[in-house]
């Protein structure tokens, strides 16, 4: 990797490369608003014991770290991966950007191995939300109670009310641009900015949805539509899925870490957990790290795991000891069990016009028709789907053709022409829980010497019903839109959760609704895998949420004095 | 009335100040912009003694002859003629601001229209005619300028009937995101709004001197008042709706939606009444002048929105495209100056 990168032309730096040594150092961190600055950052010893180790700074960890440390409690987060400079250390350039991805060997199989990598798993300091495409969506309020309200697989531990609150709470952190009336579920709080302009892709969205008679609105966006401190409103073009290198997407990195860092939390780059320690009275006491080149130890009261649904449960079952053989916090034996992904299908076709469907945010509007339609004829399945429009990057673009179409030679040259012309949907689709579907340990290692995680992922008959219906829908928008030529890309799969699921028993739930373990009273679980289900929206905001929800009953709970 | 006298004593002269002593006193900021007291004209006039002399100096042909009418300067007629001329300058910050802001706009919409040439068209030819009309201190009308201010009415009014044609031919149709992100709707009425004010500038310069000005069978300082307010409300809207869609972000961006529609609604509770109290002529003039301020402070501002785009100045062909517009604000100060001569019409009546 060369040590000269090119962001926003003009900020041709020098930065040192972010994965050469951790950068978040000598009492400073990376200012991610300013090419090469700094901002301070109080530091902790390995031997100090802070209040909280928090395993990864994404979605779950990063919010958490931030609402801890500003409540006063001293926060050490480690990630993996690197702390970026937007500014300095992006580029427009696919392939340079896979570098934000988490790319380390994992296994795959069952009868519908999950691709895993760009699609779904981020690496660095902010997690996956450095490369999200921002879609800010509240779970339907049904969803928490699915098994007592709908009828299928399980209830949250959580009142959807109180939900309400805490994603009132991140849309304003994140500032969401979202429409002025939402079409769909309960009455919401005005999103922070406008919604921003619609291209062309998202207007054959609305065109076909204003055909079939469903609604559709702007879809709610964490990327800024008019400046907001630093941030810069968004230039629309459309390089969020490997990293907006703007500033303008309000991501962890850019929202949550700034302020986290203010509020006196350290941020460990580069730091990759191997083990969390135990002691006989059968609680946490820190975690072991590998940071530049070597082993540590850094001691806490409490440890939260966040390192999203695939590195969260392997990190558990790391962990195991003879006090803890199954690993740790598995005495209901789900740790890894329940793995969720959402189907992520997509349908294109060709419209007479200039569509450019890659200029703007991918999802500039969104269709949540069918996650709030209960009972209709064609409807032969449990769960919901939503489908937005959507826009690839040309390499994306091309491994479309490649992969769903097999095209190649001539047939895919003249199918490349076509690109600018093309427009697509694409759903995300709620997948049910089954135990079979989990991650385990495979015998191989990791540079760490760490062994890695076993995927294992197969389609219920009930998901294949999902998918096909989901596709159905938006092949029939697509036409009634005006495109011809249509073509569906079958297999796709992004956002995963489950394996630590939250719940009010010990014996059928991993945490409470608290995030916290039932086993190990000072261990928590914070992120995507403690969801028992995963809706028809995008996870983020409801993981963020959660992550704001536990840190208000930690303060509560130390308030009262309990440990 | 106490005030009375020193407004009848300014007027008994060449005006020594816009607005009469007692407003007068406390103006000072657009000295320059307003060309009356130490701008070229009044310079002109000093060299000259004469009111005619800038228009002397003027081509007496072609488009820009003058008509021919000459009356003798009374008192009255004075006030007058200088509300016209006011009003002149009101129409060109108008047309100035439409040059430039559609000018910008319309190129980044790539002139997709052949009709989106129009507004530049009519907007610099009412620019024209009223810097002309401003250095022109004679009375009775000008058929040329006349019909280039009709033209801007007429050019706005299409303007904003193309505009709403586009909103409403989008998918969402009458939509919050469409008023956000398709043809402004209210942009074009600054164009009609300075045809207007032009051509109330010719209605009055046609005032008999004997008789006091009266514009659309009104007194005129009663009908401009209540125009200018009408104005600077429709314009506090358009303002409204694309800060709102800025979400506010700057608490500045506040002051355009809530200092021109106080400014709008004391014009009109002045223009609602036979002799409006010397206390609210005072409010309705101190706002209105803090309404010009901010048509040009909001020239800062933008520049400033400008610069908090990606990139900053550096990357300027894109950011003033897709910032906020820098000629917008003048509007605000455009209508300001035809409120201020609205007042300036009633004081003479007073
Ligand atoms: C391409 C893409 C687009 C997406 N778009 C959207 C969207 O539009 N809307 C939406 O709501 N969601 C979206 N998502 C999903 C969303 O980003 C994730 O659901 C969310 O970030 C998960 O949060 P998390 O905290 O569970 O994990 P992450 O955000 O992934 O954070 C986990 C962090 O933990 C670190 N980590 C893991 N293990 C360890 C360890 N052992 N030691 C140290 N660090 C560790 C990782 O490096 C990572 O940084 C998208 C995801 C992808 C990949
Ligand atoms: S389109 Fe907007 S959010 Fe996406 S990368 Fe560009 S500036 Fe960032």
């Amino acid at each position: 990797m060369s040590d000269s990168r090119t962001g926003y032309e003009g900020y041709v730096t020098a930065a040192a490369d972010p994965f050469d040594r951790p950068r978040a150092i000598g009492g400073r961190a990376p200012d991610v608003f300013r090419p090469g600055a700094w901002v301070p950052m109080r530091q902790y010893a390995d031997t100090d014991e802070v209040d909280f180790a928090i395993v990864g700074t994404g979605a779950g960890g990063g919010t958490l770290a931030c609402r801890l440390a500003e409540q006063g409690f001293s926060v050490v987060a480690l990630d993996a991966g690197p702390f970026w400079r937007p500014l300095e250390d992006f580029a427009s350039d696919e392939t340079e950007q896979t570098k934000v991805f988490w790319m380390d060997d994992r296994l795959i199989d069952g009868d519908n191995p999950i691709k895993m990598g760009v699609n779904n798993s981020g690496k660095s300091v902010g997690g996956s939300t450095v490369h999200f495409q921002m879609v800010s969506l509240r779970f339907r309020p049904e969803w928490f109670s699915s098994r007592s309200q709908l009828g299928y697989a399980e209830d949250w531990p959580l009142d959807w009310r109180e939900m309400w609150h805490y994603y009132d709470e991140v849309e304003d952190a994140l500032a969401v641009a979202g429409p002025l009336h939402y079409p769909w579920g309960p009455k919401r709080k005005r999103y922070p900015y406008r919604p921003h302009e619609l291209n062309a892709a998202a207007l054959v969205l609305a065109r076909g949805a204003e055909a079939m008679g469903t609604a559709w609105a702007a879809c709610p966006l964490a990327t800024v539509s008019a400046p907001r401190g630093l941030s810069p409103p968004c230039v629309h073009r459309g390089f969020c899925r490997i990293g907006c290198s703007t500033n303008a997407k309000q991501s962890v990195l850019t929202v949550w870490i700034p302020r986290a860092l203010a509020a006196g939390a350290e941020i460990r780059d580069l730091a990759m957990v191997g083990r969390i320690e135990t002691n006989d009275a059968r609680r946490v006491t820190g975690v072991h790290y590998h940071r530049e080149g070597q082993w540590r130890f850094q001691k806490a009261r409490n440890v939260v795991v966040a390192g999203y649904a695939i590195e969260t449960p392997r990190l558990l079952l790391l962990s195991e000891s003879s006090r803890f053989p199954d690993g740790l916090a598995n005495s209901s034996g789900l740790v890894g069990k329940y793995l969720m992904t959402q189907c992520n299908q997509s349908v294109w076709g060709l419209m007479d016009e200039e569509i450019r469907c890659y200029k703007g945010p991918p999802s500039l509007s969104i269709n949540e028709h069918w996650n709030y339609v209960d009972r209709h004829p064609t409807k032969d399945f449990d769960g919901y789907y939503l489908f937005y429009s959507q826009g690839p990057l040309p390499l994306e673009w091309l491994a479309v053709q490649t992969g769903a179409r097999g095209l190649w030679g001539e047939a895919l040259r003249t199918e490349m022409e076509k690109y600018n012309h093309q427009a697509g949907l694409r759903m995300v689709g709620e997948l049910l829980p089954y135990e079979n579907n989990r991650v385990t340990l495979a015998d191989e290692t990791d540079q760490y010497g760490l062994r890695i995680p076993r995927i294992t992922y197969t389609y219920s008959e009930n998901d294949k019903r999902l998918i096909r219906h989901g596709m159905d829908q938006m092949e029939q928008h697509l036409r009634a839109a005006g495109a011809t030529d249509i073509f569906r890309q079958e297999d796709d799969t992004n956002h995963l959760n489950g394996t630590a699921r939250m719940g009010d028993n010990p014996t059928t739930s991993v945490v409470n609704a608290d995030c916290r373990c039932w086993d190990i009273p000072n261990l928590w679980i914070c992120d995507g895998s403690v969801f028992p289900t995963v809706g028809g929206v995008n996870p983020s905001e409801t993981i963020q949420a959660i992550a704001c929800r536990t840190a208000d009953r930690i303060r509560r709970m130390a308030a009262r004095g309990e440990s | 009335m106490g005030s009375r006298s020193p407004h009848v004593m300014a007027a008994t002269g060449p005006p020594s100040t816009p607005y009469g002593a007692g407003i007068g006193r406390r103006r000072g900021w657009w000295a320059c912009a307003h060309h009356d007291e130490g701008g070229p004209v009044h310079r002109l006039r000093q060299i000259g003694h004469d009111e005619e002399g800038p228009v002397r100096r003027l081509p007496q042909i072609g488009y820009f002859a003058s008509s021919p009418v000459r009356r003798a300067a009374t008192p009255d007629r004075d006030r007058t003629m200088s509300a016209a001329r006011r009003l002149n300058q009101a129409a060109g910050l108008l047309a100035a601001s439409v040059l430039a802001d559609s000018g910008v706009e319309h190129y980044r919409g790539c002139f997709e229209n052949p009709a989106m040439y129009l507004p530049l068209a009519s907007s610099a030819l009412s620019l024209a005619a009223s810097l002309h009309g401003t250095a022109d201190a004679r009375g009775g009308g000008h058929r040329l300028r006349d019909a280039i201010y009709a033209l801007a009415g007429l050019t706005g009014v299409a303007g904003t009937g193309f505009h709403l044609y586009n909103i409403g031919k989008r998918e969402g149709g009458w939509s919050w995101i469409n008023l956000f992100y398709a043809a402004p709707v209210g942009a074009p009425m600054a164009l009609s709004l300075s045809g207007l004010m032009g051509f109330l500038s010719e209605r009055l310069r046609r005032t008999p001197s004997n008789r006091p000005p009266r514009l659309l069978g009104f007194p005129a300082g009663r009908t401009l008042a209540a125009l200018t307010g009408a104005g600077l409300a429709g314009t506090t809207g358009e303002a409204g709706l694309l800060h709102f869609r800025g979400a506010f972000q700057n608490p500045a961006m506040v002051l355009p939606v809530t200092v021109p529609p106080i400014a709008a609604a004391l014009l009109e509770a002045t223009a609602a009444q036979d002799a409006p109290s010397p206390g609210l002529r005072r409010a309705t003039g101190g706002l209105l002048r803090l309404t010009a301020l901010l048509g040009f402070a909001g020239v800062g501002f933008h520049i400033y929105g400008v610069s908090r785009g990606m990139g900053g100045w550096r990357n300027w062909s894109q950011n003033v495209l897709n910032g906020p517009p820098i000629p917008a604000p003048p509007g605000f100060t455009g209508l300001a100056l035809a409120g201020l001569a609205a007042l300036w019409l009633l004081e003479g009546k007073q």
